[in-house]
């Protein structure tokens, strides 16, 4: 199978994936008792008002009817209006995607990049001082409570050391956005050569990148220390070790074997991830999608919610088709068909 | 605070020339207002995230009420009076029914225009249109007609003369806006303009809207025709900051000059800290737990005036409210001054509950379910606190927390199906009559207990039409007894509003709408 027809199967695939998923989320929005009319409301509308709120917004119809009006708005590209903040739903992924991912993938390749090597080396040596301050921190990543680290963070860094900038956002509020090219403010300020603002963008940075990419790290190298364990124990490494290689030629073929289940990890990982980011967003006011798709959730706005978890979706389905396609640069062996 | 100065002055020039003003606007005093979210939208008559907090800092009223001083000598306002405002004066006739306000001359928004009565015409008619805040005015109030008599008087006639209506008038419900901008921004499909106002504004107050930033925030600037004194602060960024924390941390730094709704757990720390300014008044709304008298076993008066004896108020003043409420003892706030009529609700007193209970038959304990959500920072500790406190009569109450947007959709008129929640309800408008109507009347709003008494009724309506003082207060007084032997509410404490802000800031004045008005403020220092 080439590279062409698996992508060809793999989006078939997925057009009924994605057709599910976005049913049961117009369906479980609209059977919990959330009800964005009362509140557009306010708390003085009369019956009168709020009968011509819930025509305005379509809700007076019956479930397969607004379902069929949605599923036509959305292949034309419409994912309907926000409740909460009026914009178009497509308009704010498309403003605050840029910036959930921008934070994401910085943190996951620092949070790889430190969690794989650590990984790797604990599994050297099962119990030693390194495998067990390792899989102390690891623990420490699973267990501490994301909005808790974030505000102890913001309190020692920012307020009493002074060493990060105010968490208001992506920016330092003197500095202008860059012009847009990829939506990462970093990397497009470094594009277009303004230096300050590439500056300010990687102060903002650094702080929940750091935080997030420690929340990252900690099952990755859980994880990559597991799989390494199953690959030194495999035959074709002690046969290997019994032909005399060098332990740095042994460690070579090690890692090579471990990287795939590693990158299929990491790729799983990421995909929850843009999820899991909101409340990280949340305390920086970073304002990316994450931090609006909690707030729609919160509030009811069905039309954003909808969006949010369309757009996880999409994410998520995106990053197993990268993730194939990378196993088969590594793996030349592994079949498309598989 | 030097400190606090120096580093505003830097933030809100790079805030003012980031958000995309001219540097000419940089030297201008800028206030810096750490805000929950951004403003999705301007339209008084559409409550969504930022809009009264924006709202009454766009728009004003034809009146306004005088500012007395307190008996610490602070200023606050006086809800006996109204004053002229964007009205220069006015003239009643026919008994109060018809009442005719000749506008001020030279009161312009920042399109120029001036205001006419028939922009007052406007804001009415798009109102009863809209059928949404500014139509429950015109029901509470009994105006039955808005009409432009000249270019500078408009003439409301009443159903009957009452005292909300005029006080109505001091508020921005509905918003009085530039009728000129807004047609011109009308389409056939939206003749109100609702759609340009989610992110314009065209009011004839001291502030309008520059620029929004959806995730980020929006820049207010002054409004360069306002017709009164020029305010200290002459642009406002309005920064989203959706973590109190955050918003702590930065006030605490003072990176912002004002945070806004600040939870009790970080008031308690801030209100020690010295870096940090904060100010509290008391409110007008009690925090309440209400009964719906539809549901068992709150159908029966007994029951409810038992679990009003079991609960522990003291424990909630000091658990709950961290001593920084004040008890509240009567269905009216104190702010109404006479019509306010003191301890007319229940004390402690588990006997007399344990009575009543058994002579309601349930002398052997009872099972009842308390709904609750994160509405106002204070309802899950005042329902865990309520659950502790009736265990002891044998009541036992299961917590239950439901998503907030059940909550408002299930005790929205028409539907009102939680037999046991808690409540709050504030009066934007500073008259008894409007209290009780709004909170207690079987029309009313925030009668969200969907309590009914005829009687009540009929003491409210006439309050609200009785134009002779001394009468007034009598019905004012009876229908606060009323409701408090009706025993359909657990009157528990006022949560204060609180200001926290950077020490420098000065001349916070307390709304009825319980939102800031940028105009008083100052920073010196």
């Amino acid at each position: 199978m080439t590279v062409r027809s698996f992508l060809l199967r793999r989006l078939v695939l997925v057009v009924p994936i994605l057709l599910g998923i976005t049913f049961l989320t117009f369906m479980l929005v609209r059977i919990g008792e959330q009800d964005p009319v009362a509140m557009l409301g306010g708390p003085m509308a009369d019956e009168a008002s709020l009968a011509s709120i819930k025509a305005e917004l379509g809700l007076d119809r019956p479930f397969f009817v607004q379902f069929g009006i949605y599923l036509g708005n959305l292949v034309q590209g419409d994912l309907g209006d926000s409740w909460q903040s009026s914009e178009r739903v497509a308009d704010e992924i498309r403003n605050r995607l840029p910036a959930s991912l921008e934070l994401l993938i910085f943190s996951v390749l620092l949070g790889s990049l430190v969690g794989v090597p650590v990984g790797l080396r604990s599994a050297q040596r099962p119990n030693g001082l390194f495998d067990q301050v390792s899989r102390f921190v690891s623990l420490l990543g699973f267990s501490v409570p994301t909005y808790w680290i974030a505000l102890m963070a913001i309190f020692v860094f920012f307020f009493l050391l002074q060493w990060a900038p105010a968490p208001l956002g992506r920016l330092d509020i003197a500095a202008f956005p860059p012009p847009d090219v990829t939506g990462s403010y970093l990397i497009d300020s470094l594009i277009s050569g303004n230096w300050s603002t590439a500056y300010s963008a990687a102060s903002q940075l650094a702080l929940p990148v750091i935080l997030f990419s420690i929340i990252v790290a900690a099952p990755i190298i859980k994880h990559t220390r597991a799989i390494s364990l199953e690959v030194l124990a495999s035959d074709y490494v002690r046969y290997a070790k019994a032909q005399g290689l060098r332990p740095r030629t042994v460690r070579r073929i090690a890692l090579r074997n471990s990287i795939t289940p590693i990158l299929t990890f990491i790729g799983t990982e990421l995909t929850g991830l843009l999820a899991a980011v909101s409340l990280i967003e949340l305390i920086f006011a970073w304002g990316g999608m994450g931090q609006w798709g909690l707030n729609a959730i919160l509030l009811g706005d069905f039309a954003a919610v909808q969006g949010y978890v369309l757009v996880l979706a999409v994410f998520s389905v995106a990053v197993f088709i990268v993730i194939d396609l990378l196993v088969l640069l590594l793996e030349p062996r592994a079949s498309l068909r598989a | 605070m030097k400190k606090h100065a120096r580093l505003l002055s830097g933030a809100a020039v790079a805030a003012v020339l980031a958000l995309g003003a001219s540097a000419s606007h940089a030297a201008e005093n800028t206030f810096i207002f750490g805000a929950v979210g951004t403003p999705a939208g301007f339209d008084t008559d559409a409550w969504l995230t930022g809009t009264l907090e924006t709202s009454v800092n766009v728009y004003e009223g034809l009146t306004k009420h005088g500012i007395t001083k307190d008996a610490s000598g602070r200023d606050v306002i006086d809800a006996a009076t109204v004053e002229p405002h964007m009205a220069e004066s006015w003239t009643v006739s026919e008994g109060g029914k018809v009442v005719t306000y000749k506008i001020r001359p030279g009161v312009k928004s920042p399109f120029g225009n001036e205001l006419s009565a028939h922009d007052v015409a406007y804001a009415w008619e798009r109102a009863r249109d809209r059928k949404r805040v500014g139509n429950f005015m015109i029901r509470v109030g009994r105006i039955e007609a808005v009409e432009a008599v000249s270019d500078s008087e408009v003439k409301f006639t009443l159903g009957t003369a009452n005292n909300i209506f005029p006080r109505i008038l001091t508020t921005v419900f509905p918003a009085l806006t530039d009728s000129k901008v807004l047609k011109e921004n009308a389409t056939a499909e939206d003749k109100w303009a609702t759609k340009w106002m989610e992110k314009n504004t065209a009011g004839f107050g001291p502030y309008h809207v520059d620029s929004v930033r959806p995730g980020e925030g929006a820049v207010l600037v002054y409004n360069e025709n306002y017709f009164e004194e020029k305010p200290y602060f002459t642009r406002v960024i309005y920064r989203e900051i959706p973590s109190p924390a955050s918003r702590a941390a930065l006030v605490k730094s003072g990176q912002i000059h004002w945070a806004d709704q600040m939870p009790i757990q970080q008031l308690v720390d801030l209100i020690k800290d010295p870096k940090v300014k904060v100010d509290s008044v008391p409110g007008t709304g009690a925090a309440t737990l209400r009964m719906n008298p539809n549901f068992k076993p709150f159908d029966d008066v007994r029951v409810r005036r038992a679990i009003n004896y079991a609960f522990d108020y003291d424990a909630v003043s000091e658990a709950v409210f961290r001593g920084l409420g004040e008890r509240s003892d009567s269905i009216l706030a104190p702010a109404f001054g006479r019509f306010y009529t003191p301890a007319q609700t229940y004390n402690t007193d588990l006997d007399k509950a344990r009575a009543l209970l058994a002579e309601a038959g349930h002398g052997n304990g009872l099972d009842i379910q308390l709904e609750y959500t994160d509405n106002w920072w204070w309802e899950e500790s005042l329902a865990i606190q309520t659950k502790d406190a009736l265990a002891k009569v044998g009541i036992n109450v299961d917590l239950k927390r439901i998503p907030k947007t059940e909550m408002n959709s299930r005790r929205a008129i028409g539907k009102r199906d939680i037999p046991f929640f808690p409540h709050l309800a504030n009066a934007f408008v500073l008259d008894p009559g409007y209290a009780f109507y709004l909170s207690a009347h079987s029309e009313g709003s925030s009668d969200v207990n969907d309590y009914n008494n005829p009687v009540f009724d009929k003491l409210v309506d006439d309050l609200i039409g009785e134009q002779d003082l001394d009468k007034a207060i009598k019905l004012a007084h009876d229908a606060q007894k009323l409701h408090a032997d009706d025993a359909t509410f657990i009157i528990s404490d006022f949560p204060k509003t609180y200001a926290v802000t950077v020490p420098c800031i000065s001349g916070w004045l307390w709304y009825q709408h319980d939102r800031v008005v940028w105009k008083h403020l100052r920073c010196d220092g």
